[in-house]
Order: C-alpha cells, then sequence, then structure tokens
C-alpha cells in the first residue's frame, strides 16, 4: 500500500531559526513571504504557545497549506 | 498435587478463541494445565458460572510515586489488572538525581495533577539510577511493573538545566544513549516521550526541546533492544497527529521497533480525527511499520473544585493564575472585585453561560446538598446571577469545597468509538491510571470496556480479553503474559460476564497527607491472582506480594 499525500512539514534542524528554516524547506519563495507563510500553517507554534513562537527542536512545521 | 485449581470456568484464554468450560492449574506460579477433571490443589476456587481470563495489562500508568507505598496499585488490581505499565509522557522518577527531584516533581504535580505531599512524605528517596528505583519499588509488588523511562528525565540527568532551554551536543546525545542503555539493562520496556506538555511554570518539558537527531538516536538503542517508544502527540490538532504518525513509522522502520502514541480520542467536534488516523496507521502498517494507536474506553468527565489547579481551565490563564495561588491568597483574589470581574470577563460575553452552565455540582464536604445534581446554570438562574459569578461567589461560601463535574466532554459516542476499539491495530490503554487524581478516576476502564462495549455488540467477550492481555503482552514485547497456557505466568483474573463494571466515581482521601483523589470501585471482579498467588478475592486485598518487575 502506498501512502497517501498528507500535509507536508519538516522539523526544526540544531538551533534553527525560522529564517533559515523558512529559505530550507521553501527555497523558491522570497524569505519575507516564507515566514509569513509559516506562521500563519502553525498557529500552534506562532500563535497558541507562550511565549508565542518559541520554536522547538521537536516541533512539526508544516511548510504547505491545510489540503483541501 | 497443584498449588492454586480455578474450577469449572468459561476459560477465555486471550488467543481469542472461544471460552471453554475447562479447570485451570497453577503450580510455581505458572499454568500447569488446562482441561476437564483436574487433581486437586492446595487452594480451589470455584469458578463455575464465572470467565477465567489472563489478567489484563495496562499500557499507560502513573503510578510511578505511588508504587512506592502501595505495590497493588489500588484500585487497579481489584479491577483485574495484574501488569501495568508506568513511566509514561516523558516522565519517571528515574534516572534521577537528588538536585533534580524537585524540578520532576513539579512536572508531575503540572501534568499528571498529583500532590507534592505524595512525593515528599511516603517514601524515602534513596535512588538516583534506574536500578535504584527498580529496587525500591520491587520489594512490595502485588501487580507487575513494565516501567519505561522518561526522555525528559534522561535529558535533565545528562544536560541539568539546559536539558529545558537548547538541543543537545553530540557528546550529551551519546551520553543519553548510554544513559537509555542502562536503563534498560535494568528493566526498562521503552523509552516514552512527550511533545506537548510543560512543567508547572509553563515551560515545555524537556523531551520537547531534543531535535528529530537526538530522537533517532535514541531510537537506535531501542532498537538494539528492540523496545516500544511512547509518545504524546498533538492529540488536539489531526494533521499534526498524522505528522507524528509518519515520525514514528520512520523511526519504527529505521530502528525495527514498535511505537506507541496516545491518547487517541474521539469527539464530534472534529469527527474526522480519530478516523483519519487510524488510516493513516493502516496505511503506515502495510509498509511494515508498527504506530499503535492507544484508545481509552471511558468518555472524558472531569470534576473540579477552586481548591485547586485543574486542566479544565486550561483555555483560562487568569483562572489558571489564580487558581495556582496559595489558599489565603487564592480565596483574597477570588473575593476581590476587579480580579474576579477580569475572570468573569474572560468566561465569555454570555457570563460563562456557554463555559460553565452545563456543569453540574457534584458536592464537597461544605457543598450544600440542596444544589446536588443542578446545574450551574440552574443554580445561577435561580441566584440571578451569571454561571462565572455564581461558580466563584458559590465556591467561596463554602470555603471553595464545591466539585463541580465536566461531563462527557468528549470520546462519548459508544456507536463510533466501538468499532474502532475492536479495529486490530488498535491498542486499548490511555487509562492514565494514577494520575490525574482530583480531576477524575482513572481506574476501570477495563470494566467499562465490557459494560459498554461487550454487553453492547461491538466486541466479543473473547475478542475484548484478547484486546487488554495478549494483544497488549504481543504490542510490548512482555514475555510469557496475556494468555493462559501451560507454562505462562499465572496472572489470572475470575470474573462475571455480566456484572463485570466500573463503580460510580467517588472521591477518597487515601493518598499521603490525606490527600484526595477520585476513584471508581471494580463491579464482578472475584478473584485476582498474580505469579499463582491471590492477590485479591471476594472484595478483599490479601497479603500476596507476588508482582515481578516484567520485561
Amino acid at each position: 500500500m502506498s501512502l497517501t499525500v498528507q500535509r507536508r512539514f519538516v522539523t526544526p534542524m540544531a538551533d534553527e531559526t525560522l529564517e533559515q528554516l523558512a529559505g530550507r524547506a521553501m527555497p523558491d519563495t522570497p524569505l519575507p513571504e516564507a515566514t509569513t507563510l509559516i506562521q500563519g500553517w502553525n498557529l500552534h507554534i506562532f500563535a497558541m504557545r507562550k511565549p508565542r513562537g518559541l520554536m522547538l527542536g521537536s516541533d512539526v512545521v508544516f511548510v504547505e497549506p491545510p489540503l483541501p | 498435587m497443584y498449588d492454586v485449581v480455578i474450577r469449572g470456568g468459561l476459560v477465555v484464554d486471550g488467543s481469542g478463541e472461544a471460552g471453554v468450560l475447562a479447570d485451570v492449574a497453577i503450580a510455581g506460579g505458572k499454568i500447569a494445565e488446562i482441561g476437564q477433571g483436574l487433581a486437586a490443589g492446595r487452594r480451589e476456587i470455584d469458578a463455575a458460572g464465572r470467565v477465567v481470563a489472563p489478567g489484563f495489562i495496562d499500557p499507560h500508568t502513573h503510578f510511578d510515586v505511588q508504587l512506592l507505598w502501595d505495590g497493588a496499585a489500588k484500585p487497579a488490581l481489584e479491577h483485574g489488572v495484574t501488569s501495568i505499565v508506568p513511566g509514561n509522557c516523558s516522565l519517571s522518577l528515574a534516572p534521577l538525581k537528588a538536585a533534580d527531584r524537585k524540578a520532576v516533581v513539579g512536572m508531575f504535580q503540572q501534568i499528571e495533577e498529583m500532590p507534592p505531599e505524595a512525593f515528599t512524605i511516603a517514601f524515602d528517596w534513596t535512588w538516583e539510577d534506574f536500578a535504584g528505583y527498580r529496587d525500591a519499588i520491587a520489594k512490595t509488588l502485588s501487580v507487575n511493573v513494565a516501567p519505561l523511562v522518561g526522555h525528559s528525565v534522561i535529558r535533565l540527568f545528562v544536560m541539568g538545566p539546559a536539558a529545558q532551554e537548547r538541543t543537545a551536543q553530540p557528546g550529551e546525545v551519546a551520553a543519553m544513549q548510554d544513559l537509555l542503555r542502562e536503563c534498560l539493562d535494568a528493566g526498562a520496556v521503552g523509552l516514552s516521550t512527550s511533545f506537548v506538555d510543560v512543567d508547572e511554570t509553563g515551560r515545555p518539558v524537556p523531551s520537547r526541546y531534543a531535535d528529530s537527531a537526538e530522537l533517532d538516536a535514541l531510537c537506535a538503542v531501542l532498537g538494539e533492544f528492540g523496545r516500544m517508544l511512547q509518545v504524546v502527540p498533538e492529540f488536539y490538532a489531526t494533521d499534526i497527529t498524522i505528522a507524528r504518525i509518519d515520525q514514528l513509522a520512520e523511526l519504527s522502520l529505521r530502528h525495527k521497533i514498535p511505537t506507541t502514541f496516545s491518547p487517541l480520542f474521539d469527539s464530534r467536534g472534529n469527527a474526522d480525527n480519530a478516523p483519519r488516523a487510524i488510516a493513516r496507521v493502516e496505511e503506515q502498517f502495510a509498509r511494515g511499520a508498527r504506530v499503535w494507536p492507544q484508545m481509552q474506553t471511558r468518555p472524558i468527565d472531569l470534576s473540579f473544585s477552586l481548591l485547586r489547579p485543574s486542566l479544565f481551565f486550561a483555555r483560562l490563564p487568569r483562572w489558571v493564575r489564580v487558581l495556582r495561588q496559595p489558599l489565603a491568597e487564592r480565596i483574597a483574589a477570588l473575593g476581590d472585585p476587579e480580579t474576579s470581574a477580569r475572570m468573569i470577563e474572560d468566561a465569555g460575553p454570555d457570563g460563562g453561560l456557554a463555559m460553565f452552565g452545563s456543569l453540574v455540582l457534584r458536592g464537597g464536604d461544605a457543598a450544600p446538598a440542596e444544589l446536588t445534581g443542578q446545574t450551574l446554570a440552574q443554580i445561577a438562574e435561580a441566584r440571578g446571577q451569571g454561571c462565572a459569578r455564581t461558580l466563584i461567589d458559590l465556591s467561596l461560601e463554602h470555603g471553595l469545597d464545591v466539585a463541580f463535574l465536566a461531563a462527557s466532554l468528549g470520546h462519548e459516542d459508544t456507536d463510533r468509538i466501538g468499532p474502532m476499539l475492536a479495529h486490530p491495530l488498535v491498542h486499548i490503554g490511555a487509562s492514565d491510571g494514577g494520575a490525574h487524581l482530583a480531576s477524575f478516576a482513572t481506574y476501570g476502564d477495563t470494566g467499562y470496556l465490557f459494560s459498554e462495549f461487550v454487553r453492547k455488540g461491538h466486541l466479543s467477550l473473547e475478542a475484548a480479553v484478547k484486546k487488554i492481555t495478549s494483544d497488549t503482552a504481543e504490542i510490548w514485547g512482555l514475555q510469557n503474559r496475556g494468555r493462559l497456557a501451560p507454562g505462562w505466568a499465572a496472572d489470572v483474573v475470575v470474573f462475571g460476564a455480566d456484572a463485570l463494571a466500573r463503580g460510580d466515581e467517588r472521591p477518597v482521601f487515601d493518598m499521603p497527607g490525606g490527600g484526595m483523589r477520585y476513584t471508581r470501585d471494580a463491579r464482578g471482579v472475584d478473584t485476582v491472582l498474580v505469579n499463582g498467588e491471590v492477590a485479591y478475592a471476594d472484595g478483599a486485598y490479601t497479603d500476596a506480594r507476588s508482582g515481578v518487575i516484567c520485561t
């Protein structure tokens, strides 16, 4: 059985910043836009967490919007 | 002559095969023979009209500290549970340096809602390594214990305070690998980690600071032993849960280890959550990965009073801050018009009707008896107040000792959950036994499986027994447990098929220092044997201390 397509994600590398992650995961998207998109797709990190935006090594970071 | 013969019961042996009327003979702590007309035993147990099954195995508990003063993990044993897995959710009591005890107690207090007195007045804390903890509990066990070691404590042991600040350096990861290896050598059955929990100050627990390379390195050690990785995923978000399933699948395939995540809840508000997760699990199993979702049997009920912080207020940070204060300050804050007005404002523009209105007043030492059983909306209407104001005022009027029940917050639809529990890839577990003491009773899920799902036709008697005995033992690699067969450990429960159930939830004050917890008595359990010795019979615990550390 092949895997069905699910929402793409990455996990942060050691000491990686949001900008570095955005550049790695979305190299074809301008960096400011990529960081904004990633923030919007990952409210569990960038809205719900305290301190807001604290990215942890174990996080799932989505690099695309929810699938239809 | 055998040690024990259980005579004339319907033997449901854990294999899933149809039960047969037979005697079960026990000698030397093991099943000696199963058949009809067996020779006499020094002790004879009449099981006519009863079911004789392998002892139940609970794979998700937090009895770590209770086992230090209560080797029966009461009331788990009387519910027929003969083996438990503590150490879940990244937390265990070893390996742990003396200097780090306070930090870990704080995590247990926050995550598992255990009173700090449970860690300070009931036992001498003499160990730092895993073998020391194992030996400390092994002296008085009535149940079998298959302990996990927690990722957060391993991290804390190696990195100290930096465990909650940063990713690990390669040398630190290697030290964690060595430490995990030592724990597995000393009897740990796997590693637990958490992706969601915070400590008592709101900081993420140490395991959450681990990057994927660290977790992979630890799983490589698990692979040397073929042992389990247990994780707590972000169960509130389906996409993240599925991402975690995929992560676990890769770890399982790469290191040839079983993995399990808990909990997996069903809820009407997110109806495709559990079905989507199970569908992904099916896909990953088809690839050869082992990712077992743990699903509890009971609905989510939650009780609380304003005497202590509660999970119920998790979405109301101001309430949490007030309820975390010492009692005198808390009462003062609740009575302060400005503070209480802000709290009420946070409860919503309807005065807390939607958030609190369906709460049922369940009692408490000082609670007004005439209001017991009424909803907060009813009480508030009679008082001419909003619900949040009533919650605060009523509590203040009675010294805060007024308990409320938030019933059926989710996972309550038997017709949806029954087929999921019956699914061959769904692991029945996630009881949280021994945790959340003042919020809900984490005991009796096994009885509820039979009363709610077997007797309503969702699983056969034999399938249900298999699910919580041999399936669990196989998933966790517990040797010679979970079946009634010659040569296997004589962990046995004798119960009434039509009577097995959980009792009503009730508060008791049996924690160290007189601390309160909610509990449930067993219904329909006659006799429980652990390694061939009768540990519970006729409604009472015996002096048997035949439990072992099992691997």
